[in-house]
């Protein structure tokens, strides 16, 4: 591979929009639909291929709404809720899609959790049935979460073994602590110790309801006979009670001064770091400027990260940054990794492009470049049923609207050098961060004394 | 590239019962220049955007000891400048007019991969027909690039010990033929590759006539063919590259590989040598493939995920290779798990598809998964073009891509069973076990 951006640390999830030439391309306005019991739902038909997309938000099952002593319940809860219901056990859901070559997940993330589901469209209403089944009735049996529970606890200490993977939990923990949005979707070990099943039930009956669900459907299927086969899935769908209102997210922390934090991994024959500021959150006025300056910045492959630590001087296969926002904040975070000897070398010039960006921002043709960039790579994010699902579900939970990306990128397009360079003074650091490095200390530690003063863990200490 | 194999391939019998209009054989169009370049075109005006694929004919098969890992480079070396686009000006060009791309390189075939605007085409076209020949190699960036791959290096394989075990038996269960070593090389070659040598494999594997070119997308395709006519048709063809001549030797016993390596969990590899993907023998082994490790439903996983609780996962199977690689079987064990205890349910387990064979059920869930991911992976410009390019490749045309399913459709649960027993063998096959050392208690 020729790259990629260390597509395991930094998951996209904006990027951003070509140059066809002014609303060459939009995302199709689906049809809005609502379920007898209020479930709200968004439809297209496609009718290319012979495939059916669903995906569907729960608002609140997520590890936002997690107590602090339960951080890892939410994704848990949800890979419990596809292990047995009240008429199907593990094995048979899994045959059963396996059986169709569908794919079904349910997965939380931070502030909601999602179901997709896709198949051939001559499976799709068994599909749906079983998640149905899964959303509705899971038994969560004693031994299927003691099972889980273990496979967690043990693949921690995998995710451990590999410094690239470890870093990005550890990075988490040192820039959020106890906030909610520093939960490990994987928990940590003390964490998953001290659960129960009782817990993961009522966190269920808790968060899964269908007032706070949003869903969509892109494939080959009519309206009526989709809607009739909802209705008689999803459909039945009711909370029990009222709803309690969900906990307010805290204020995101923000980093006064440099926060430093050296995990020794001895046997790492490279460093790994990831460094992380406050960013803006998701749907903010700023974001088309700020993927036109992040394209730039770390964003692609020719950008000044990539650049200075690739192309130029060979020190590593991947550098980037991105911005990743939720409903009331954001991060800036930028990543890379070199041999251990050259861990000093890099960040230095990490440091040096920051400033130059701050100071100097970008030239008018790095501007249109960039413009472009965002503009000619944005209709493939919308190619398939299941992007198109994603999108539906994501702008409607996020209260965005469907004309979302039409503004977004009439604004890219006319975004100018002053405001990129604005931008770049606003939301790149400069004093106040968390740097974390994952890398074999013996070696490192020197190098890494002249930026102040580092917190330091064993990758072999519980928890991160 | 290890490509999962069940995403790729079809049939007729299911392709006219199911497919719309969309992506038929008798809408590609197909052209071959002078100079022996082969052309695929195929219009979707889904998206405006076009994939632009280009297939080489070389990847780590073709390399020799002291040059491994070459191939990959060369990929690398492809975006660093040509007598006409300077260092780093490919992607500089291409991000400007809104492209994007990648490459990747496998054990025989590497690819490159641009997605752009339709407005761009033609300017892509010219900068894939002028990096098809026209590498400089310049000496300070070949220096830095190898930094880069040595980097990747340290990622994928050093600080990886799933891949530092994979490595170690992929050595051991093969001996003679190339595909000994990964793509990425070993490590002494990557810091020792000399300019010369690497000019002189890219002369002998870059020429049109070693290569496939595919569009897929917003474009016209009369007109996408005269723009590649225009720019690819005054490039010589090349001396056909040698060809590989090593077989590997049958393996007469059992191999075994122990790593051992500071970790907190263990890694643990059994593989046997396989049929190429052009032996009548691969289609009943993919379907066993995905019977054994495919899913949660999959006997391997069940057996070893759920009931025993011996491991975090499994995964592998075959590859679609041009020489006959392996059959593979990849387990993330659970830490302080008894290494041969896992071995031995594995054998179990193989032991009863050896016996009893699989059943009907399980065959039809395999043609359901290889249906569906056909579908899956058809839906983008670059799925396609994928597609196409690696079929044309490996199985020497991208018709077969359209009669792939008769293949799989065709094999009797029998014949699964069969080919279980002729290569699932203990002389034919290599276990590798990375045995955690210190840190971790």
């Amino acid at each position: 591979m020729k790259r990629f951006i260390a597509a395991t640390i930094l998951a996209v999830l904006f990027l951003a929009a070509p140059f066809v030439g002014e609303g060459a391309f939009k995302l199709p306005a689906p049809e809005k639909l609502v379920l007898k019991n209020g479930l709200t739902l968004f439809y297209l038909k496609n009718a290319d291929y012979p495939l059916l997309s669903f995906r569907m938000l729960v608002r609140g099952a997520g590890a936002s709404q997690e107590p602090a002593e339960l951080e890892g319940i939410a994704s848990l809860t949800a890979e419990l809720m596809q292990k047995g219901t009240a008429v199907r056990n593990a094995e048979a859901i899994a045959e059963a899609v396996d059986f169709m070559g569908a794919r079904f997940d349910i997965s939380a993330s931070d502030e909601n959790s999602s179901v997709m589901a896709e198949s051939l469209s001559e499976h799709f209403p068994k599909l749906m049935e079983i998640a149905a089944d899964c959303l509705l009735n899971p038994s969560f049996k004693e031994d299927e979460f003691t099972k889980e529970r273990s496979k967690r606890i043990d693949n921690i200490k995998a995710i451990k073994d590999n410094p690239g993977s470890a870093v990005r939990p550890y990075f988490l923990k040192a820039y959020f602590g106890a906030h909610p949005m520093g939960h490990l979707a994987s928990g940590t070990e003390s964490s998953l110790k001290k659960m129960t099943v009782v817990q993961v039930k009522d966190f269920h009956k808790k968060y899964y309801r269908p007032e706070r669900a949003i869903a969509a459907v892109v494939g080959n299927i009519e309206k009526e006979k989709l809607v009739e086969m909802l209705e008689a899935t999803l459909g039945k769908w009711t909370g029990p009670g009222p709803a309690a209102s969900l906990a307010a997210v805290p204020a995101f922390p923000k980093p006064k001064g440099r926060k430093l934090v050296l995990v020794d991994k001895p046997d790492a024959t490279q460093a790994y770091w990831i460094l992380g500021a406050p960013g803006y959150p998701l749907g903010d006025p700023l974001t088309p400027q700020a993927d036109v300056m992040n394209t730039l910045f770390g964003g692609r492959f020719t950008s000044w990260l990539s650049t200075e630590l690739r192309i130029k001087r060979g020190l590593t296969y991947g550098a980037g940054s991105r911005f990743q926002a939720w409903a009331s904040d954001g991060l800036f975070v930028a990543n890379s990794y070199t041999k251990n000897d050259k861990i000093g070398e890099m960040l230095d010039i990490v440091f040096d492009v920051l400033k130059k960006a701050r100071q100097e921002g970008f030239a008018a043709a790095e501007v249109e470049s960039s413009r472009n960039y965002l503009e000619g790579q944005f209709p493939q994010r919308l190619e398939t049923n299941a992007s198109k699902a994603g999108t539906y579900a994501m702008l409607a939970f996020y209260n965005l609207g469907f004309e979302y990306y039409d503004k977004y990128l009439a604004k890219v397009r006319s975004v100018v050098p002053a405001e990129v360079k604005d931008t770049a003074a606003k939301l790149l650091p400069e004093t106040d961060f968390v740097l974390v490095v994952v890398g074999k200390a013996a070696d490192i530690k020197k190098q890494l004394e002249k930026f102040g003063t580092w917190q330091e863990k064993k990758i072999t200490d519980p928890d991160f | 590239m290890r490509k999962k194999l069940s995403v790729f391939v079809l049939a007729v019998l299911f392709l006219s019962t199911f497919l719309p209009a969309a992506f038929r054989k008798e809408d590609i169009k197909v052209h071959k220049l002078d100079n022996g370049l082969k052309i695929l075109l195929y219009e979707d005006h889904n998206i405006p955007q076009v994939a632009l694929y280009t297939f080489f004919r070389v990847g780590s098969r073709n390399e020799r000891p002291g040059l491994t890992g070459v191939s990959h480079f060369i990929e690398h070396m492809m975006f660093n400048g040509t007598k006409k686009i300077g260092p780093g000006e490919f992607d500089r060009k291409m991000e400007f007019s809104g492209g994007a791309n990648n490459a990747y390189t496998g054990d025989d075939l590497t690819a490159y991969t641009d997605w752009f605007p339709p407005a761009a085409l033609e300017a892509m076209i010219e900068m894939e027909a002028d990096r098809m020949q026209g590498l400089i190699f310049e000496p300070k960036v070949f220096e830095s690039e190898r930094g880069v791959v040595a980097s990747e290096r340290r990622m994928g394989v050093e600080n990886n010990n799933d891949s530092i075990l994979s490595e170690n038996v992929r050595a051991t269960a093969i001996m003679a033929h190339p595909y000994h070593w990964d793509v990425i090389g070993w490590m002494s070659d990557i810091l020792s590759w000399k300019r010369d040598e690497v000019m002189n494999y890219y002369r002998t594997f870059y020429s049109p006539n070693n290569a496939v070119l595919i569009a897929i997308g917003d474009f016209e395709a009369a007109k996408a063919l005269e723009l590649i006519k225009k720019y690819f048709k005054g490039i010589p063809a090349g001396p056909p590259p040698p060809a590989v001549t090593t077989v590997e030797p049958p393996q007469m016993g059992p191999k075994q590989v122990l790593v051992r390596k500071e970790a907190q969990t263990p890694s643990f590899n059994l593989v046997y040598h396989a049929p190429n993907c052009q032996s009548p023998d691969f289609y009943p082994l993919s379907i066993l493939d995905l019977v054994l490790l495919n899913g949660e439903s999959s006997r391997l996983y069940k057996r070893l995920v759920r009931d025993e609780q011996l491991a975090l996962s499994v995964y592998g199977g075959m590859s679609e290779t041009i020489d006959p690689l392996l059959f593979t079987i990849y387990v993330k064990p659970r830490p302080g798990v008894d290494l041969n205890r896992l071995e031995a349910v594995i054998e179990e387990e193989l032991g009863k598809i050896k016996k009893e064979g699989i059943s009907e059920k399980e065959r039809e869930k395999a043609l359901n998964m290889i249906r569906s991911g056909f579908y899956f992976g058809l839906q983008t410009n670059a799925g396609k073009a994928n597609q196409l390019g690696s079929t044309e490749v490996l199985y020497g045309s991208y018709e077969k891509l359209f009669t792939q399913m008769d293949n799989y459709a065709a094999v009797k649960r029998e014949q699964v069973q069969e080919a279980a027993k002729k290569y699932l063998t203990d002389d034919n096959k290599t276990v590798g076990k990375l045995i955690p050392q210190g840190g971790a208690k």
